[in-house]
Formats: structure tokens, sequence, C-alpha cells
């Protein structure tokens, strides 16, 4: 073998995210490394690359214990990393981003030896067919171009373990299939690349062998020819804890949420939502499943006035909202819990009382003519730390001094304080325990309930199972399939979110 | 956002490139206004001389001159104007207008220079010996922020290091009684701020520009202070033995370049060598590519195992160094002695000049030119009692700059990282 | 427990960070006492008490100077003799003098800081404002005073929020860095104000210096007591009462939630539904006019003539001041106060010990070093952190 992890084990404060986890990866082979968000993969290479050290657990390289202390080692040990963010300063040239680090040098001033540099560039660059300008600044070339010029960083630098981090996750179907053969060359030629993923299609297409984690730990290491979509998708969604939500039958009513036909473009200009068509009623709850980066972030944007669209109508409560702002849509009764919360959803230097108000500060109670009305305000937030039950010392007490499952139970609150006709919730239960995960889905419900439309997006296949009455998967920036809630299963949405059949 | 969204509105790179087709109209557009209204100044003022000499060696000596009218040189500067401005408006984007400026604006300015003297004989050998002379200290300035900027730190204290350099080197030269040693201790005190700043900056992650705002009163305060409490009364400390001016032999006797490049300062060769030296370092060394990588991307250098903090503590000792000699240069070559507030806003003319010449160590150098020149012709005007107000002149390097930072005249970027804290690991 | 978390800790590190600024300034004080210091050779110990009673007599001055001898004061309370009232008093209200204009710029700073925009260009703002008001003046001197007077006040203030607006809308539209266009802006300003007064429609008859028509003989800012050489007039009245509206302004109305909003986070702003840019703008021109309406108020109350070095750097202390307050109005009033006694007690010091007042340039620059970097002050005096949860205090 030329690469072996042993029994490797990380904890971090509350999560054990790699549990006694080997793998191994032999000369000229790939291995898919498939599994959910939080399985432990992005962990598992941070250890592999130096950026981490493992609290038990060895890394063998040709047979001999390796220990990393820093990247540098990592380096110099043959393992070449392409972030799934790039690396790559974007005013440099190729030849200078390649080099970067590893530079040649003559002379008393050390001279960066371009011209010897950017040789290597090209010769290695048609040695595994890369075919990248060598002259290109980073910052004009495509994302898949970029990803090469990573991998030539890898292989200037004579790496013969080549870890690839989500490497799709960027790309075009198109650029996918040529990194693809670029693969298949580069283990032709003895290279050994490691290929993390949770797309089932890629893995089977690419890998010559399969590790599957699953919460941290191996569930198992299956070969392409021997397993099938349907048992990847088991294996890596699990059939364990099943997350409940007590509800029942949902009662949709009328059309609260229409999508169509909408094209949305994303901030480096590339389409990200290829044509959505979507309903939402009132009373019911439909999720938006998928793995992060196909689109769904854009589209959730475009929904709540975050991002113009580039075609297509959305119209909300019977109003177009295509040009409105992100007030007019929250006027219109849009209540929006965003992904990154701490960024988004919440100011963290402002009090508990301050963020319950962020979107109704300029309405009344809270305020006339301009003046906020601090009794309104404070007694407001006082019963919405008490419907919430947010455990907060005071409504004066700074956000950021909050847990995170409070956090976002004030945002919860302030969200579901006016009244709401449309929920639109963006991975609303990331990185909580599973007490607040329960709260926050029966208040879901609850506003379903109360003749709510409610959208969630989720890549947390558990999450959607549990709450949704229909799910819309997306894949590619197109929904790949809608599925009932109350039949669906595990692999079929599993399926659909690989990109299959 | 707006922005955004509106280019991806007209798909893919289309909207970019009309996008850059309509500023190219508009640019030439405006090109060609100005030249029609060069061409309008001309009418009237073909019986107004303009005549610009030059010495051949030396002040007061052989001259050489050329003599023609404020009408022709409006005629010549208008026509070229038009010329470019059409030309613009028809290529587009992929017109280099930036380059057309260089020729374009010499012309101007001699034509307005022209009218200004209405008629009055400029020495023009002794203007441009002037600006030099200005723009070494400006220059100096400019690279040092060059250097701390281009690595990632975010540098408007060139002004407190000036005064600290001149100040100090002030008084260790009286005190040695030698200008080398002042212009040493000069250049540490300069290091020791830069030190300084990158400590508040990195080890305490103090905001980078609160940090140059603490520099730049403390420096103000203690010179001020030092001159008052010390200097003015004991004045054998403030009394150093000057810095001269060197005739490099041979050199120094070529007509009108002898005098303007050869007869100056050492300061000036220092200068005019330094700029070269850091265009190389900056741009063809190892060196250079890990320093720029720091500024512009610090994680992607981290990954490759490039020792950020490292880089930035010894970028910001070196532009602590080049700041404090710029100091001495006032108080021991410009002045004979330090006075309180010397640098008289020269720091924020340096800070000007990095972000036109666009944080390239030989434009800087061009906009410190340009920045003296404007001065020397305020000297000129004062001499010749032209009466133009020096406070309008004065104002130009503060007036294009802020032209220039809000792109109003094609965008430059600074390094992407410059102002941002970084934390390794 | 609580008042010790709510009122003390608050203030205790901007009150350690003074100071140990004047610690060491003290120090400085002894090393550049150059003609005690030549004693040290012979009689070291001597050289060390003499030096520090030289600190001791300078402070000692300081303090008298910014707030008047004892024993006049009491004198004073029994005496009705305007005079002797006068003299006593005078210190303090020369304190108050000189605190207005701070109180001010101080505001205007606050304003900017809690807006996420760093307004380096208040110096600009306020002598603009203050030209503004000069102007406005000469042109309209026949207008019956009070009205003048209001009409004055508005230009100014008007003036100085333009100067202000520039950055922010060139921040807000073109994404130009408003630290490097405010700085520029300071220059211009200073610029323009010694164009105008070169003209002759400003400038006294016959005069070379940089300075405008006396203003005080048409108008000005009305006197609070009516005794000899006090100058303490309406314009500090109006620094608290700006002080109590900017508070406000910032904490109870709808548009000053907008503002701290976007200070603090942008995006979340922005998600909130919050015009960002047009905070900053809103921001940047509230700020100039408050550091327009300052310089108007110094020029028309307690100068009455403008001139090119109208402000001694009150813009650029306006920033330590700000951060010291940690943005607040109140303890921008507070720090303001501070300030303003060590001006005009260092005034006294000059004087009496011949200790240039650039001192406290110095030791505002240690003020804001240590507010800036608390972990140096915590490190000094060994302080841990006092939060269990592990978010520092503010």
């Amino acid at each position: 073998m030329r690469l072996e992890l042993k029994e490797i084990t990380k904890r971090f404060p509350g999560v054990l995210a790699n549990d006694r986890i080997s793998i191994s990866v032999d000369r000229g082979e790939v291995l898919g490394l498939l599994g959910e968000n939080g399985a432990g993969k992005t962990t598992l290479m941070n250890i592999l690359s130096g950026i981490y050290r493992p609290d038990s657990g060895e890394i063998l390289i040709g047979g001999t214990v390796r220990n990393f202390h820093d990247p540098h080692q990592a380096i110099d040990a043959g393992i070449g990393m392409v972030h799934q963010h790039f690396q790559l300063v974007p005013v440099f040239d190729v030849v200078e981003s390649v080099a970067l680090g590893a530079e040649t040098v003559t002379g008393w001033l050390g001279t960066f030896g371009r011209a010897a540099a950017r040789r290597r560039v090209v010769e290695l660059s048609e040695q595994h067919g890369l075919d990248v300008d060598p002259d290109a600044k980073i910052e004009d070339l495509p994302v898949g171009v970029r990803q090469r010029v990573e991998i030539l960083k890898a292989l200037y630098r004579k790496s013969d373990i080549l870890v690839l981090d989500e490497p799709s996750a960027v790309l075009t179907p198109a650029e996918t299939l040529d990194l693809f053969k670029i693969i298949r060359g580069l283990t032709a030629g003895g290279t050994s690349v490691i290929f993390i993923t949770h797309k089932l299609g890629e893995v089977l297409e690419v890998a010559d062998r399969i590790t599957v984690l699953r919460r941290g730990t191996v569930a198992g290491t299956v070969k392409p020819a021997d397993t099938s979509r349907e048992e990847l998708a088991t294996l890596m969604v699990g059939r364990d804890v099943e997350l409940l939500v007590s509800k029942g039958a949902a009662k949709p009513a009328g059309v609260v949420l229409s999508v169509k036909d909408v094209l949305v473009m994303d901030d480096r200009l590339q389409m990200a939502v290829k044509g959505v068509s979507l309903e939402v009623r009132a009373g019911e709850i439909v999720a938006v499943a998928g793995v992060h980066g196909n689109g769904q972030t854009e589209l959730v944007e475009a929904i709540v006035g975050l991002r113009t669209i580039d075609s297509g109508e959305i119209v909300i409560a019977g109003e177009n909202v295509v040009h409105a702002s992100p007030r007019r849509v929250a006027d219109l009764g849009v209540a929006h819990i965003p992904e990154d919360r701490m960024r988004d959803g919440l100011i963290a230097g402002m009090t508990v009382e301050e963020n319950y108000i962020l979107d109704s500060y300029h309405r009344a109670p809270h305020s006339s003519h301009g003046w906020l009305h601090a009794r309104e305000v404070a007694a407001a937030a006082e019963q919405g730390v008490r419907d919430f039950h947010i455990q907060t010392p005071s409504i004066g007490t700074i956000a950021s001094s909050l847990s995170g499952g409070n956090q976002q139970k004030v945002v919860v609150a302030r969200e579901f304080s006016r009244p709401v006709k449309l929920v639109v919730a963006a991975q609303p239960t990331r990185g909580l325990d599973v007490g607040s995960i329960e709260y926050i889905h029966t208040r879901l419900v609850e506003q379903r309930d109360a003749g709510a439309a409610i959208l969630i997006v989720s890549t947390e296949l558990d999450e959607v199972l549990a709450v949704a009455d229909r799910i819309a998967v997306m894949f590619d920036g197109r929904i790949a399939g809608i599925l009932e809630g109350a039949s669906a299963t595990r692999e079929a949405v599993g399926i659909l979110m690989g990109g299959g059949v | 956002m707006t922005s955004v969204v509106g280019a991806a509105r007209a798909l893919e790179m289309g909207e970019a490139e009309r996008r850059g087709l309509q500023a190219a109209r508009i640019r030439g557009a405006v090109i060609a206004l100005l030249g029609v209204a060069g061409l309008w100044a001309a009418r009237g003022a073909f019986n107004v001389a303009a005549t610009f000499s030059f010495w051949l060696l030396e002040q007061g000596g052989a001259a050489w001159s050329i003599t023609t009218t404020v009408g022709m040189l409006w005629l010549v500067a208008g026509s070229v104007a038009i010329v470019v401005g059409g030309l613009q408006a028809g290529v587009g984007a992929r017109f280099p207008w930036r380059q057309s400026l260089f020729v374009l604006a010499p012309l101007y300015v001699a034509a307005i220079l022209g009218a200004l003297l209405d008629g009055k004989v400029a020495n023009m050998t002794g203007v441009f010996a002037g600006s030099l002379e200005l723009a070494v200290p400006i220059t100096l300035g400019a690279l040092a922020g060059i250097l701390s900027e281009r690595s990632g730190m975010l540098n408007i204290a060139i002004e407190g290091k000036f005064l600290v350099g001149a100040c100090a080197g002030a008084i260790a030269a009286s005190i040695t009684d030698s200008a080398v040693a002042g212009v040493l201790v000069a250049v540490l005190c300069g290091m020791a701020v830069g030190y300084m700043l990158a400590w508040l900056g990195i080890r305490h992650q103090v905001d980078q520009i609160i940090a140059g705002v603490v520099i730049n009163i403390g420096a103000i305060g203690i010179t001020n202070f030092v001159f008052l409490r010390v200097l003015a009364k004991n004045t054998w400390l403030n009394t150093p033995p000057t810095i001269e001016k060197i005739k490099i032999p041979v050199l120094s006797g070529i007509p009108v370049v002898g005098p303007l490049l050869f007869s100056g300062t050492p300061y000036l060769y220092f200068t005019l060598a330094v700029v070269v030296f850091l265009s190389y370092m900056l741009f063809r060394t190892r060196w250079g590519l890990r320093l720029r990588a720091s500024g512009e991307k610090p994680s992607a250098a981290a990954t490759v195992g490039i020792d950020v903090i490292r880089i930035r503590y010894g970028a910001m000792l070196l532009a602590g160094a080049l700041a404090g000699l710029a100091g001495s240069y006032l108080s021991l070559s410009s002045a004979g002695s330090f006075q309180m507030g010397m640098s008289a806003g020269r720091g924020f003319i340096a800070l000007a000049a990095v972000i036109f010449g666009a944080w390239n160590p030989l434009g800087a150098f061009g906009a410190a030119l340009m920045f003296g020149f404007s001065d020397a012709i305020q000297s000129l005007m004062s001499i010749l009692g032209v009466d133009v107000p020096p406070q309008l002149l004065n104002s130009v390097p503060y007036i294009v700059t802020i032209v220039v930072v809000a792109g109003l005249v094609g965008r430059v970027r600074g390094p992407a990282a410059a102002g941002q804290p970084y934390t390794q690991g | 427990m609580t008042i010790w978390r709510r009122t003390i800790l608050p203030a205790l590190m901007p009150l350690l960070a003074v100071f140990t600024a004047f610690v060491v300034g003290s120090a400085f004080l002894f090393i550049t006492d150059i003609e005690n210091l030549k004693h040290f050779p012979g009689d070291p110990l001597g050289t060390i008490l003499a030096g520090l009673a030289n600190i001791g007599k300078a402070y000692s001055a300081m303090v008298i100077g910014a707030f008047g001898v004892p024993a006049k004061v009491a004198a004073a309370m029994s005496s009705s003799d305007p005079k002797v009232i006068a003299g006593a008093i005078r210190p303090i209200t020369e304190t108050l003098v000189a605190s207005s204009p701070l109180i001010f710029t101080g505001l205007a700073v606050a304003i900017s800081f809690r807006t996420g925009v760093f307004n380096i260009g208040v110096e600009g703002q306020f002598i603009l404002g203050a030209m503004g008001a000069t102007v406005a003046v000469l042109v309209f001197r026949d207008v019956p005073k009070p009205l003048l007077l209001i009409l004055a006040m508005v230009i100014g203030t008007l003036s100085g929020a333009l100067w202000g607006f520039i950055p922010g809308f060139l921040k807000a539209r073109t994404g130009a860095h408003e630290v490097i266009t405010t700085i520029m802006l300071n220059y211009v300003a200073a610029q323009l104000v010694l164009f105008g007064l070169r003209s002759e429609f400003l400038k006294p008859v016959g005069s070379t210096l940089p300075i405008s028509k006396v203003l005080s003989t048409i108008v000005r800012v009305p006197l609070i007591f009516a005794l000899p050489a006090i100058r303490l007039h309406y314009g500090f009245v109006m620094a608290l009462v700006m002080a109590v509206l900017v508070s406000w302004f910032i904490f109870r109305s709808t548009k000053g939630f907008e503002l701290r909003a976007a200070g603090f986070n942008l995006m979340a702003a922005r998600y909130a539904g919050i015009n960002a840019g047009g905070s900053i703008m809103l921001a940047m021109a509230l700020s100039g006019g408050l550091a327009g309406l300052g310089g108007t108020l110094e020029v028309l109350g307690t100068v009455g003539q403008m001139s090119n070095d109208l402000s001694s750097g009150f813009g650029f202390n306006a920033i330590a001041l700000a951060l010291l307050a940690g943005n607040r109005p109140g303890g921008v009033v507070a720090a303001a106060l501070l300030f303003g006694a060590l001006r005009t007690g260092g005034g006294l010091m000059q004087v009496k010990t011949g200790i240039p007042l650039d001192l406290l340039f110095f030791v505002q620059a240690l003020v804001i070093m240590f507010v800036a970097a608390p972990a140096l002050i915590r490190s000094i005096y060994r302080m841990k952190v006092q939060n269990a949860d592990g978010v520092a205090a503010q």
C-alpha cells in the first residue's frame, strides 16, 4: 500500500468527528471516499494534509509511520491536496501560482527561475493532458481550469498521492468528465488519487475502490463492480436514528409561492439555477433536498429578494416579486431563516432585543414616525424569549454570547413574530443539538398547521424525511425529482441527490 | 450586488464587453471634447509667445530654448486629443488609452503652462530638477507604502515615520557631527516605528487604520514635544551637518541631463536605484512572489508553507527603513535642520503616489514626479510673479487621488488582503 | 457584582488606558528634562527626585490650569465682585470652551464608527463648516442677528455635511476606501480655506495673513455668563444637547438602528432589508454635519474670526476620544471634558513649566493604542479576561 490511515480518531468538543477510521490507497489506484456532509471526510483529509493532528491512529506512507506537524511535511511526503475552495492567488499567472512556495531561484537576489518553471508547467500540463495556458491570469480562468492549476501545483511538487476534495462541486458535467479523464491519465502514470465526494454516480464511474463514511466511521468498503447505487445510498445515509416529528397530514390550500422557469446566476456569473419550477401551498412543507452547491442557495436568495433572477417568474401571495427588495418581500409575510445565521441572520454585536426586531423595527408597534418605542420593543422581545424558550440572561444580552441553538431560536422567534404566509428556511437546524432540532421542527409544523406555506432547504436527509410533506430534490441547478414525503425512502432521495436516474 | 446581477442579465461575457465599449465611448467623447476645448483656446493665442528654456550645465549658464506660441501649443494638444478621443471611441476597450494619456498630459500641461506664463520665459531645467528633488521623499515614502501594502498591511503612517526619521536624524547627526550617522539613526528609528505598526496590527490585531492613526498622532506629538522642550533651547542638538549635492564626474557634464540626474544629492541617486531595485525584487524574485502572495491571498501562501506573518514583519521593517530615510532627507538635506511638522503632508502625498502608481515602484516614482512637478511649477510661478493661487496646484495630488480611488478614470486595484487581519493556522 | 460588571468594568479599561498613557508620558518628561539630567552623574538620587518633583509641578499646574485654584474658588463663593468670580471660574469655563468642539468632533467620529465607516476627515469637515459659516455671515451681514446666526449655523452644518457626504457617496457607489478619500479631502479642505482666505471679500483690509475679517462684531454666539474674560458661550450647551440628540438618534430612532445594524454586520443588515449604501451615505453626511456645526460654533463663538489654524487638531483628537468613549455619546462628552481639561491645563503647564502642550498629542496616541489593544493593558496589570464564557466585556 502506498498510503494507509490506521484507526484514525479525532475528537472535537462535543463531536467525535473521526472514530477509528482506516482507509488505504495503492499505487495507481483511485479511492472514492463517499459520505454525506458531516460524515467526517473533511476532518480526515485535514489530518492527512497536516492541518490537524489525530488523537490516535497512524498514517503510513510506503509502509513507514509518518507524523505531520504542518502542511509542509505532508507536501514533502508526496501528498497533494486540491482544496474545495481553491488556494490560488487571483492576480498571479499560472506559472507563478504553481511555483509559489516551491520556486527554484538563481543568484544572490533569489531571482525566480520563471523560464524553468514555465517549462515544467508546460511539460506537466502536456504530459497529463491538462491543457492549461501557463501565462493566463488565474482570475481570468474558468473554474474547471483553476482546478487543473491546483492539480498542476500538486504535480509540480512531485506529489504521488493526490487528494481531491469535492472536486466536482464547482464543475459543470462536461468539466467533470474532463476531470475523470485527467484522473485516469494520472493513475496510469502511477499516481494514487483519493476522490472525496457525495455524488454516487461519480464515485461509481471513477473509483477503483469505494470507502463509505457515515457519522465519523467507516460504513463499508466496496468495489464499484460489486455494488449498486442503492447499496451505496444505504451505506451512505444509514438506517439508524430516525428523527421523529409528530405531525398530522398536510391540508394543502392555495398556492402561496410559485416559482416558474427560474434562471439565477451565482456571484461568479455561472448559471446556478437552471430552470426551476416549484409551487408551495399554504399548509404544506416542501423540502428542497440536495447536496450543497446545486443551486439551492441562489434559489433561496432569489425568492427572498436578495438576488435578481435572470429569467422566469416568482410570485408570492399573488404578487410578482422579481424586482422586489428584501424589505418588500418580507412585508408580504415571508419569514426567512438564512443558511449562515451568524453572518446573515443575526447581528452578533447587538442585543437579543435588537436582533428580535431586526426586520420589524420600522413598523408599528415597534416604532412610529421614525422613533423606536422602547417599551413595546422590550415587551415584544420578552414575549418572544418566553414563547420560544430562548435561554438568555436578559433581552439586553449581546447575541454573540448565546449558544448556537439559542441564537437560532432568536432568528426563528423574530421571523415568526409577525404574520407569516411563507417560511423560507435554509438549513434551519445545521449545527444544532438534537433537542433544538426537534424544537425547530415542531415550530415549523406549527406554522404549517396555522396555514403558512413552508419551504425548507436542507442537505440533511434525516431532516428532509422527517418534516417534509413533499420533497423536491435539486441536482445541478435543476429539480431532479419531486417525491411525496410520506412515501419517500432514503434510497430514492439519496439516488436523486446523487444525480441518478 | 446590482452590478453583478445587471451583468448577469446580458448573459455570459457579453455584458462585460458591452460595458467596456460603453465606457470607452464615453472616455473617447470626453477626451475629444478636451481636444475641442484646446482648439477653442488656441484662437487668438497665436500672438502670445511661449518660451521654454533649458540650462545646459548650470544655473545662469548657457541655455537652449524653444520658442513657439501658446496658440500653437493648444493647437497641437487639441488636435492630438481629438485624434486620441476618436481612436478610443472607435477602437473601443482594446485601445491603450492609459498609455496615450502619457502623451496627452504633457501636451496639455505645456499648453496650460504657456497660457499661464503669458509670454514670460520659463526655465525648465530648474523646474525638472526641482521636481526630482521634491519627488525624492515622496518616492521613498511611496516605496514604503508599496512594500507594506503588497505584503498585506495597510500603511497610513508614512507621515509619522517621516517626522520621526527627520527628528531623530537631525539630533543624531548633530550629536555625532556626522550626517551618515544621522541617516543611520533615522533609518533605525523608521524601522522601530515600522515594527511597532506591524506589532500592533499583527500581534495585537489592532485595526491597521487605527494603528496608523496612533502612529501619526504620536509622531506629531513626540517630535513637536522634543523640538519645543529640547531642541529649541539646545540648538546645538539641531544643527546637523547636511548632506550636500555630489556631481558625478563626466556624467554631470551631459547637457540638460547632467544637471538633472547627475548633480543631485546622494538621496536622489539612492532613490533612483531603489526604484529599479525594488521593481526587480517585487516582480522577479522569490521574495517578491511570496510577498505579493501574502498581500493578495495569505491563505494560499500559507497552504504552500509560506510564513505570512514573517513576511509581513520583514516588509514592515523595510518600509520603516525607507520612510525613516525619507525623513532624514527632509532634515539633513532639504532643510538643514528639524522643524516642527516639517513633513507637511508629504507622507499622505506618498500614500497618494502609492495608489496613483498602482502599487508599482516605477508608477509611484512617476506619480511622485508629477506631484513634485506641480510643486516646482508653483515655485516657478511665484518667482515669475504669475498670480496663480498656489492652493489650487497644491490640491492637485489629493483630488487626483480621490478620482483614482473612486475609479472615475479606470480603476486601479490594490492588494486584496491589505488591511485585513490575518491569523495563522 | 452587577454594578461591577455594568458600570465599573466598562469604565475600567479606558481609565487604565489614560492612566498608563500618562505614566509613559511622565517617563518622557523625565528623559527630556535635559537641565535636570545634567546633574545625574554627580547626584543620581537627587536628579531622580528633582525630576519627579518637576513632573509633579507640571501635573499640578495642569490641574490648576484646568479647574482653577481651590482657594480662589472658595473666595469667589462669598464674593460679589464679578472680577473675583470670573478669575476663579475662568479655568473651568475655559475647559468647557475647549471641550465644546471636541464634543462635536467626537460625536462625528462616533457616529461614523458606529456605522462601520472610518471618518478620518472630521478635521476637514470641521474647518469647512467654519468656512461656510464665515462666508454666510459676511454675505448675509445685513440680516437681523438672531436670524443670521441661525442661517450661519445651517450653512456651516451643510458645508460640513457635504464634505462628509462626498466620501460616503464614493464608498457606497464605487467602493472607494473612505480612509483614503477622507485623508485627501482633509488636505483639499485646508487648501480651500487658504484659498478662500486670500479673497478680498473675506480677508481683513490690507492683511496678508490667512485670516478672515473679524466676525464677532457682526454676530456671535451669546455668552452664558456676563463676566469679564469668560468666553463660555452657548455653543457648549448646544454640544451637550447634540450629544443627547445623537444618543437618541443612535439608540432610539429607526434610522439610527439601521446605521448600527449596518455598522455591525452589513450582510445581516442587507438580509433584514436595510439599505446599506444609504446608511453609509447618511452616516457620513451626519458625521460631517456635526463636525461642520462644531466648526461653526468655534468660529462664531470662541474665536470670532476664521483662520487657517482654527482647528488645533480637533478632528484628530476626536478619533482618540471616540475610541476612548466606546462610541457612546455620553462617553464622548466625558472624554471631551477630560481632553478639554488637558488642553487648558496643558496651557498653564506650558506657561509655568515650559513643558510643551504637544505632550498631550503623544499621550493621546498612547491612549488610543491602549484602548485599541486591550491585551496590552491586561498584560501590564496582569488582568484576566473576566467573563467565564470567554466573551470579552464591552
